[in-house]
């Protein structure tokens, strides 16, 4: 796994695969009709071919990294808008990704990254913990409404003071769940592993706890590994590819320990990241074949392999929306069974809202980093979805809930935000299925 | 640029619609074309007088100008060729006014083509040129290059649709060209100049279109040919049966087997070319239309013809031409799309003549279009970083454009002169259609710095 590479290789690695891709552009334009950050600052620095051209130039070398070069690369969702409406087959994004890690082999990784993704993720419980006493804080303080003056202190840690933050996790979801759950109602039907993101572990920890209720209410066994550590999508985001490549190999290592038929996620940055990202930095073999082959997000999961009756389903009284997480409609190409799961449940009322999958802007770390634009990207989301008249929006992604709800409750509206799988276990319990 | 002048366009624009840091120059250096100057800035107007101001300005410090709509044009026109400033209309985009009533829609010219649809269906109209580029073009790119679309057989081209323009001239007058009547004589027919000038002799901001009722019915269908004369004799065969369709779009081998390659659009690999036809207007005369294309059509040498009887078949029936573009692009890494044109009756020899030109050089070629109207994309498939096949790539397009004019064809039927083709345009309009152009373009822009060096070189300046 190329292990001793040095950065002079790295940095000549990325460039090659950078050049490899934007050499297909055609500079047709038609990125400009669906990027939404270009949408928002309708300069063409950030569209994708803008992207594109820039790496051009710092390939050729005719242009070196400047604070302006590293804002247009910076400036990038990651929403595969524009590799999935791109005529040449370009994938913009990772032109992108290629030159943040190219130029993290040229100015080095920012102390404050390094100590977040080669320190803390990697050690894992200093973020258990912050967790933990934020969480409990959170709650002393009565959630933090718009008015505290706790607020004041947000920016301190590098977010804007109008956010509404998730409650955090007094108790991690790997700390309250067992590392293996048996099968339930009948013989094993199958091993799960169940990878559940920092966001299942560390916020929300009913989704992992409805992942585990509802594969082994029918009949699978669940195994959640306590040594796995987060998948490596905002370190590899952030330009840290050594960072997310060890944390990508650990994993990969772990898993395979446990003799999984296999292995379920409930978020679509992890799943996108197990199925495909991870090809980027471990060398292809049959073992990362079949390990990626095993990966499955949790609606696809669902949709596929259980058979739920009609009977094992009570009503649920909600007019529900569905938004489409970029690294789950083209990331994975999801897009039919989040829905078919909703439509089962008896009582939803299911609206398609209009522009369901264009990014809503959280985009993993880049609403804390970019928080303003974010914000302008999704007031469009917000709008889709006052629009469809309903009370919920369900989706698949932690950041997405995350932002949505934020954004929701700054609009002063009343649409709950919440996960398919919560939904349906909640179908499911008060059946009396699970 | 000097500072005093950087000055004077914030002063006029505001300071957010100003750019002139080089990353920002070489994001506006380049379009659809494969070429690349950077401006020495670009500047966002939001009404027609800054636009005014700045020609002033440009006309006293003598710097040139280059209109700029989304950048998508396939001919390189809003490359800034003298540097200068870069004018791009991104921030005039906005519905000016629709008129159900006299069927028009009045619009700022950054407008995006593919929005004035939503807006006028309400009213069931619709606007009928649509550039593959529709959704990424202004209409001000689309009167700049006078843009076809795929149903220009029927329908026309952007002229058939322009009532009235408001212009900046050269040195800044504003002046309203055109009528919002159906019927205006007052004055030459001076809106008509202005479509097609490819930003040399004018910056329009505001453009008012003529808009149709939306066909009530739609008939669809796809006929593939073994061989191509067969599909150019139905082309003539249907024209002369007396029957219009709105859409007939042709399709050779190569590209036939690119579509299949990239994916299964359910096209027979050995068929020699396809047709799509489409045939629109009131349902019976619709239908009968495409009877009478059926008849005709199956004269020929024809191995299948299929009607679509829903949307769903008829956006089957479309896919593979749907892809085409996209499937030539990923046989190679790089393509140049061209848009020779010649007159419907000539089109096998066309075919005929740009395969050979292709295998004569040794590089590939793609072959779609709007068979309809005679206007072919010839679509070399090339490796830009292969110079050698470059080289044999740009003999084959000379004798391309040398093949259309020979045939009493253009050598563009909608992407226009621009840099591209500047070097062709004498051979097909001769010395004294230049010198034409020239004296035109010394009326308006005297001191030849609106848009300089495009089209044709003014006398003087090196070619
Ligand atoms: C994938 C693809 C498909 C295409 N398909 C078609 C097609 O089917 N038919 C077709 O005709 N073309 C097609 N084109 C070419 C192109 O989209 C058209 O020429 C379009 O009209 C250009 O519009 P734009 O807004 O991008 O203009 P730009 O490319 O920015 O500019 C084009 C020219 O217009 C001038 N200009 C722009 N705005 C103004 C203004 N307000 N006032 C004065 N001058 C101005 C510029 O100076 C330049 O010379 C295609 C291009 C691509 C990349
Ligand atoms: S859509 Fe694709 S080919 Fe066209 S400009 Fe954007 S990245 Fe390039
Ligand atoms: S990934 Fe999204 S944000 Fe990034 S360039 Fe593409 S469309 Fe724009």
């Amino acid at each position: 796994m190329n292990a001793h590479i040095s950065q002079k290789q790295l940095a000549e690695q990325h460039l090659l695969e950078a050049t490899k891709e934007f050499q297909k552009c055609m500079q047709c334009g038609k990125c400009r009709s669906v990027c939404p950050v270009f949408k928002e600052f309708g300069n063409e620095l950030f569209v994708a071919r803008g992207k594109n051209k820039i790496a051009q130039k710092l390939v050729s070398g005719d242009l070196q990294i400047t604070k302006r070069v590293e804002q247009a690369i910076n400036e990038c969702l990651n929403c595969k808008t524009c590799s999935a409406n791109c005529p040449a087959g370009v994938k913009p994004e990772n032109v992108v990704l290629r030159m943040r890690w190219y130029i993290t082999t040229q100015r080095g990784l920012h102390f404050f990254k390094a100590l977040i993704f080669r320190q803390l993720l990697w050690r894992k419980w200093p973020i258990t913990l912050g967790c933990a006493i934020v969480g409990i804080a959170q709650k002393v303080l009565f959630g933090i409404g718009p008015k505290n003056p706790v607020r004041h202190l947000f920016p301190l840690f590098g977010f804007s003071k109008r956010r509404n933050f998730p409650q955090l996790a007094i108790r991690s979801a790997q700390s309250m769940l067992p590392e293996v759950s048996p099968a339930k109602n009948g013989p094993r039907k199958a091993r799960i592993g169940y990878f559940t993101g920092c966001a299942g572990n560390l916020i929300y920890t009913n989704v992992a706890k409805s992942v585990v209720d509802i594969l082994t209410g029918y009949g699978y066994e669940v195994v959640i590994p306590k040594a796995q550590k987060c998948n490596g999508t905002p370190v590899l985001a952030n330009g840290d590819y050594e960072g997310a490549k060890r944390l990508m190999v650990h994993n990969f290592e772990l898993f395979q320990k446990y003799d999984l038929d296999a292995i379920v996620v409930a978020c679509s940055s992890c799943g996108m990241s197990l199925k495909k990202e991870i090809k980027v930095f471990i060398d292809d073999s049959p073992e990362l074949q079949e390990f990626t082959s095993k990966v499955f997000d949790i609606n696809e999961f669902i949709e596929k392999n259980l058979e739920i009756k009609p009977e094992q389903l009570s009503r649920l009284p909600y007019k529900v929306t569905y938004h489409d997480p970029c690294h789950m409609v083209r990331g994975q190409g999801i897009k039919d069974q989040p829905r078919n799961l909703l439509k089962m449940i008896p009582g939803v009322e299911f609206t398609e809202m209009k522009n369901a999958d264009t990014c809503c802007g959280s985009a993993g770390s880049y609403c804390i980093t970019h928080y303003d634009t974010s914000i302008k990207i999704n007031n469009h989301k917000i709008k889709d979805i006052q629009e469809a008249n309903v009370n919920m929006v369900a989706t698949g992604c932690p950041t997405c809930v995350m932002h949505i709800a934020d954004n929701l409750a700054q609009h002063n509206s009343h649409e709950k935000t919440r996960f398919v799988v919560e939904l349906l276990a909640d179908s499911m319990r008060a059946a009396g299925t699970i | 640029m000097k500072k005093s002048i950087i000055d004077e366009l914030v002063s006029i624009f505001g300071q957010e619609n100003v750019l002139t840091e080089r990353e920002d120059m070489i994001a506006y250096s380049y379009d659809a074309a494969p070429v690349e100057i950077e401006p020495e800035a670009v500047v966002f107007p939001t009404t027609t007088e800054q636009v005014s101001k700045l020609m002033k300005m440009a006309y006293r410090e003598e710097i040139p100008v280059t209109p700029r709509g989304q950048g998508s044009g396939l001919s390189g026109g809003s490359i800034p060729l003298k540097k200068g400033i870069v004018l791009s209309m991104d921030k005039m985009k906005k519905m000016i006014e629709f008129d159900p009533n006299n069927r028009l829609i009045t619009v700022e010219a950054g407008f995006t083509t593919s929005d004035i649809d939503p807006i006028v269906s309400e009213a069931n109209l619709f606007y009928p040129p649509d550039p593959g580029s529709v959704a990424f073009s202004t209409i001000g790119g689309n009167v700049a290059e006078n843009a076809g679309g795929l149903r220009g057989l029927k329908y026309g081209v952007t002229k058939n649709y322009v009532k009235m323009l408001k212009v900046v001239l050269p040195q800044g007058d504003i002046v309203t060209v055109g009528s919002k009547c159906v019927k205006h004589v007052a004055g030459f027919n001076s809106e008509l100049i202005f479509v097609g000038s490819e930003g040399l002799l004018g910056i329009m901001t505001e453009v008012t279109l003529a808009l149709l009722p939306i066909p009530q019915h739609r008939e669809s269908a796809l006929a593939i040919f073994n061989s191509l004369d067969s599909a150019a004799q139905a082309v003539s065969d249907i024209i002369a049966a007396g029957v219009t369709p709105s859409t007939m779009e042709f399709m050779d081998n190569a590209t036939i087997n690119a579509v299949q390659n990239f994916k299964d659009c359910g096209l027979p690999r050995d068929a020699e070319a396809v047709l799509l036809i489409e045939t629109d207007g009131e349902m019976n005369s619709a239908k009968w239309e495409m009877s009478v294309i059926e008849e005709q059509v199956k004269k020929n040498d024809i191995r299948e013809f299929q009607r679509a009887q829903n949307t769903a078949e008829r956006d089957a029936l479309f896919a593979g031409r749907r892809v085409a573009l996209n499937a030539l692009a990923s046989v190679k890494p790089n393509l140049i799309l061209e848009d020779a044109t010649v007159k419907r009756s000539v089109l096998p020899d066309m075919v005929r003549g740009i395969t050979a030109i292709a295998k004569k050089h040794n590089v590939q070629v793609g072959i779609f279009g709007h068979a309809g109207d005679g206007n072919l994309h010839p679509t070399f498939l090339i490796d830009q970083s292969d110079k050698e096949e470059m080289a044999r790539c740009h003999k084959a397009v000379d004798e391309l454009f040398q093949l259309a004019i020979d045939l009493d064809g253009t050598i563009s039927g909608e992407h226009g002169i621009g840099l591209e083709k500047k070097p062709y345009l004498k051979n097909q309009i001769g010395d004294a259609g230049i010198k034409m152009l020239q004296d035109m373009k010394r009326m308006f822009d005297p001191k030849n710095l609106l848009n300089p060096g495009k089209m044709f070189d003014m006398p003087g300046e090196a070619a």
